[in-house]
């Protein structure tokens, strides 16, 4: 106990417990409607796909149809009209933009330079090989077609996967390495050994995750434009990082970071995948700058699936040593990843295995942990970021194993849980690969999901049924998110990045507030939930509130949205802006009043003393003395602030079960039911909680049940359109509930946790546990994803 | 790589005639993107699968991807340009206003437009129903749950 006082303290010394910042009026905790839906519904919100620009060029790709190779020749001069009409770009001519490396903080990890178009060699079907461009998609589509067809290649033996890159005669992506493990890595926590030696029982499943990717609806795309005269470069891109974005194109492209300016319109959709700098955002600014005419390059669908990064693939070993009556003593686990060709830029080919190591223990009581960690390049997509980073494939493998284990003790898969869970009163907790669980509610969320579904009913039903040769299961996944991700969240999650953010609140001279923050929305709602806060920060109606993002010439510096960072980050900056001008507000009105400004209220946009609202001025005339009469105005008159916050990690927490049942005929799963305890700490917008919520357990039902990105054994990818690339369809999902339980952070501003990512990190283990239960009766042990019909019908021993 | 000659287009959008020149394998998603200026319809894989092109024709849900310009030419065609009047949302844009119905807005164009087709046909659908007939659009946001709920309260608001 001594030990949870001290690093609540810590915390706080550290972090301030500044929940002051956070004013709660009519807005904060409302289902407010969203406030950005009319230009989607309207059919006006502009996406880089509709941009146009005069004299614009459309570039496309060519791209390796080879797994690895070396380039020999790429004869340019059989385009028609190259030069005047046409234009080509190869890695030679790019040969000055300085390759994209991983920036993670480890000597011992190797590093793979991505040259941003192929230079000499190509390590995945997809490598961009050349850029083609023309005056019109379809006259540029034609140019491409051309050229690819006269590129010779020296085909090299391909490395399809883990086991072949680890080979010891394999070939090698990068020579120079003279290997294709670029990582390896073990550690201890506690005693391990020890554990093991003592354990009643030993339980260990092998698990390999599938490679799958976020393909958000809208692909990715770039525009460039370069004004010459004023050697100003404006790139509009589909990401999620626009400030991130500038500082890297302006050190690849040696700009100064003042003539680059990145927006982010209109984002269909990131998951993470939109995060990373992709090879795309430097080449075709490179290109922009070159040629003086405005460049745009969409990425279509194939391209998207074989070229964009991919995610998820690992492969993790795992053992937990127990004693009969369930008690967990230690854990071991090895966890690899497939990297693909290039250990992407960012977080490195260790985001899967790192992650997912780091995040094993959960919300569980374990003390004892050894951890492995190992990388490899393989020929295919490079593995990035994707909602629930590592954190899916922890999750997923470690609640197949305690279910494995419960049934092995004989204990009943929530009991085992249970008495391992940590209790609320144990937070904040340091687990022991040190996060430092904040606050949560693992047990309660638990046992609400269980009793939403009426658990002991559902087992006497089961019974029932399998008398009657019906198989109905039901799989229960706990789990803690990470979010807040910041410099301290980075760092518990073992890839340390520094963070930085702001927000800049302004009041106009007419009352009006304009919010310009530094994260980043695609779908999230932040010009609702963010003029929420806001709002209550100033007493005003949300639609009182214009909110920027996006732009980098009219928002503060910072990095964006992922990791579940924007609700605290976003939240917290608006916040501490918002007081700061409040005070400023309150200060000229107190002189308009006569009175002192402690004294003063802000409601529904009128400044009042408190306790006589008769006395008041509306806040358009405070905010136009503020400008305007020298009597009143401040000595810095402008109603403005930028603040600034780097948080503390804090960790969401909940609970996903699902209900299905198997056809043991057909081996098809029906999903009937979905329940999702969601904790996320103060809840800003909970009708957009809500919705993340669903959106997040529908993209791991995907993973778990459908989605496949799969190679040949010659490194030929198979899955490249939407027809053999099954994401969820409205019938593949099931009604989904979501409760919620809401523990504010003792750390951050106002309590806010981050979330969004859960439903993804836990619906996974959800369905293949159910799948599992239902099974039980025939030793079904699940070991891979997806769950297809032949995988179901092999669990049962009815195909070989 | 034929370049293909440009020929004489007519089309009929959301009520107003449009005399264009283009060429023949140019899609109607595209003419009505590039063409048209009419950027609200939405391409997510131009293979046919993902619906984030949908429009009417002639109150038919319709690929945009899949037709060519040339087809197009006679009936009426409806986008999601088409569906406010005088800025004033219709009652399908307004349920998925109310159920958040949406979240990056990316597939939105294609759900309303193919709501619109499948409620003419279904005035009171199920929830089977709905998840059945909206069953060729793709979001990668909701889960669906919303816009399966929207669905439903738009054929509410219909009656
Ligand atoms: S773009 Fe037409 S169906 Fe996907
Ligand atoms: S709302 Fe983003 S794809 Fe449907």
């Amino acid at each position: 106990m001594s030990e949870t006082l001290d690093l609540r303290e810590q915390a706080i010394r550290k972090w301030g417990s500044d929940n002051r910042a956070i004013r709660k009026g009519k807005w904060i905790g409302k289902p407010a409607r969203r406030l950005e839906d009319p230009r989607y519904l309207t059919g006006a919100a502009r996406y880089v796909a509709d941009l146009e620009l005069p004299r614009m060029l459309h570039a496309v790709y060519v791209r390796s149809p080879h797994p690895h190779a070396r380039i020999v020749s790429i004869d340019k001069s059989v385009l028609p009209g190259l030069g005047k009409t046409v234009f080509a770009f190869t890695g030679e001519d790019l040969r000055d933009v300085p390759p994209l490396i991983d920036h993670v903080a480890l000597d011992n990890l190797l590093r793979t330079p991505q040259p941003v178009i192929a230079i000499g060699k190509v390590r995945f079907v997809g490598d961009a090989v050349a850029i083609v461009l023309a005056a019109d998609r379809y006259a540029a589509e034609d140019a491409a077609e051309l050229l690819s067809s006269v590129v010779e290649y020296e085909e090299l033996p391909p490395v399809p996967n883990v086991a072949a890159s680890g080979a010891s005669d394999a070939a090698l992506l990068f020579e120079e390495l003279g290997t294709n493990e670029i990582y390896r890595e073990a550690i201890t926590h506690g005693e391990v050994d020890e554990a093991f030696a003592k354990a009643d029982r030993v339980f260990s499943t092998p698990f390999e995750h599938n490679r799958y990717m976020a393909a958000p609806m809208e692909t990715r795309g770039v525009l460039a434009d370069y004004d010459r005269a004023d050697q100003q470069l404006t790139v509009w891109s589909s990401t999620q990082m626009p400030h991130f974005l500038r500082s890297v194109i302006a050190g690849q492209l040696g700009l100064p970071e003042n003539k680059v300016r990145v927006i982010a319109p209109e984002v269909g959709g990131g998951f993470g995948m939109k995060m990373c700098t992709v090879p795309e955002e430097i080449a075709i600014p490179f290109i922009a700058t070159q040629l003086g005419r405005p460049v745009k390059w969409i990425e279509d669908r194939h391209e998207h699936l074989i070229a964009a990064t991919h995610s998820k693939q690992q492969s993790i070993n795992l053992e937990v040593a127990v004693t009969n009556d369930g008690k967990i003593l230690g854990v071991r686990g090895e966890f690899v990843g497939d990297g693909g060709g290039y250990s992407f830029n960012t977080e490195s080919a260790l985001i899967e295995p790192a992650l997912a190591a780091k995040a094993l223990p959960g919300p569980y009581r374990i003390e004892n942990y050894r951890e492995e960690v190992g990388a490899f390049l393989t020929n295919k997509s490079p593995v990035a970021a994707y909602r629930g980073v590592g954190w899916t494939a922890a999750n997923t493998a470690r609640e197949l194993l305690f279910d494995e284990a419960a049934r092995g003790l004989g204990i009943d898969p929530a009991e085992f849980r249970r008495r391992n869970m940590l209790r609320s009163d144990e937070l904040p907790y340091l687990s022991c690969t040190g996060q430092v669980y904040d606050s949560g509610s693992y047990l309660e969320s638990l046992d609400k999901a269980l009793e939403a579904v009426d658990y002991q009913a559902f087992r006497q039903r089961q019974e029932e049924l399998r008398q009657q040769g019906r198989y109905i299961g039901l799989g229960i996944s706990s789990y803690v998110e990470q979010t807040a991700w910041g410099s301290e969240s980075s760092a518990q999650a073992g890839t340390p990045l520094p963070s930085h953010d702001n927000a800049t609140v302004t009041v106009d001279p007419s009352g009006k507030v304009t919010v310009a923050v530094s994260v980043s929305s695609h779908g999230q709602g932040h010009e609702t939930s963010l003029a929420q806060i806001a709002a209550d920060g100033l007493g005003v109606d949300i639609k009182d509130v214009v909110l920027l993002h996006g732009d980098t010439s009219n928002t503060p510096y910072g990095l964006g949205t992922y990791a579940s960072r924007s609700a605290v980050i976003g939240g917290a900056t608006v916040a501490r802006a918002a007081a700061d001008v409040r005070e400023q507000i309150l200060q000229v009105a107190g002189k308009m009043l006569e009175a002192s400004p402690e004294d003063l209220v802000i409601e529904d946009g009128k400044v009042s003393v408190a306790g006589t609202p008769s006395r008041f001025k509306t806040l358009a005339d405070v905010a136009y003395a503020a400008h305007w009469d020298s009597e009143v105005r401040n000595s810095e008159p402008l109603l403005s602030a930028t603040r600034f916050y780097d948080p503390p990690a804090n960790y969401a927490n909940g609970c996903v079960v699902a209900l299905c049942e198997v056809d043991a005929d057909t081996g098809v799963v029906t999903l009937d039911r979905i329940v999702a305890v969601e904790d996320c700490g103060m809840v800003i917008n909970p009708m957009i909680v809500e919705a993340q919520v669903h959106g997040a357990i529908v993209q791991g039902l995907g993973g778990a049940m459908l989605e496949h990105l799969i190679y040949s054994d010659e490194g030929q990818p198979l899955t490249t359109t939407y027809m053999d690339y099954l994401v969820p369809t409205f019938s593949d999902v099931p009604p989904i509930e979501v409760i919620s339980i809401e523990t504010p952070s003792p750390f951050t501003v106002g309590g806010i946790k981050g979330m969004g990512e859960g439903g993804q990190i836990a619906a996974p283990a959800a369905l293949a546990n159910a799948v599992a239960d239902a099974l039980a009766p025939f030793g079904a042990r699940i070991e891979k994803l997806p769950i297809t019909p032949d995988y179901v019908l092999r669990l049962m021993g009815k195909i070989g | 790589m034929a370049m293909s000659s440009k020929q004489i287009v007519e089309l009929n959008v959301n009520g107003i005639p449009h005399q264009l020149l283009v060429e023949p394998r140019k899609t109607l998603a595209d003419v009505l993107r590039d063409d048209l200026g009419l950027t609200g319809t939405k391409l997510g894989c131009e293979h046919g699968v993902c619906g984030a092109c949908t429009v009417l024709v002639d109150g038919r849900a319709i690929r945009a991807c899949l037709m060519f310009a040339v087809q197009a030419q006679g009936p009426e065609i409806t986008t999601v340009e088409g569906l406010a009047s005088d800025g004033e949302l219709d009652h399908i844009q307004k349920a998925f206003a109310e159920n958040h119905g949406l979240q990056c807005g990316y597939c939105t164009p294609g759900m309303l437009m193919t709501a619109h087709a499948f409620l003419a046909e279904n005035p009171e659908p199920t929830r089977e129903q709905i998840c059945e007939g909206m069953n060729g659009n793709l979001c990668r946001c909701t889960g669906y749950q919303n816009i399966i709920k929207s669905t439903a309260a738009a054929a509410k608001a219909a009656k």
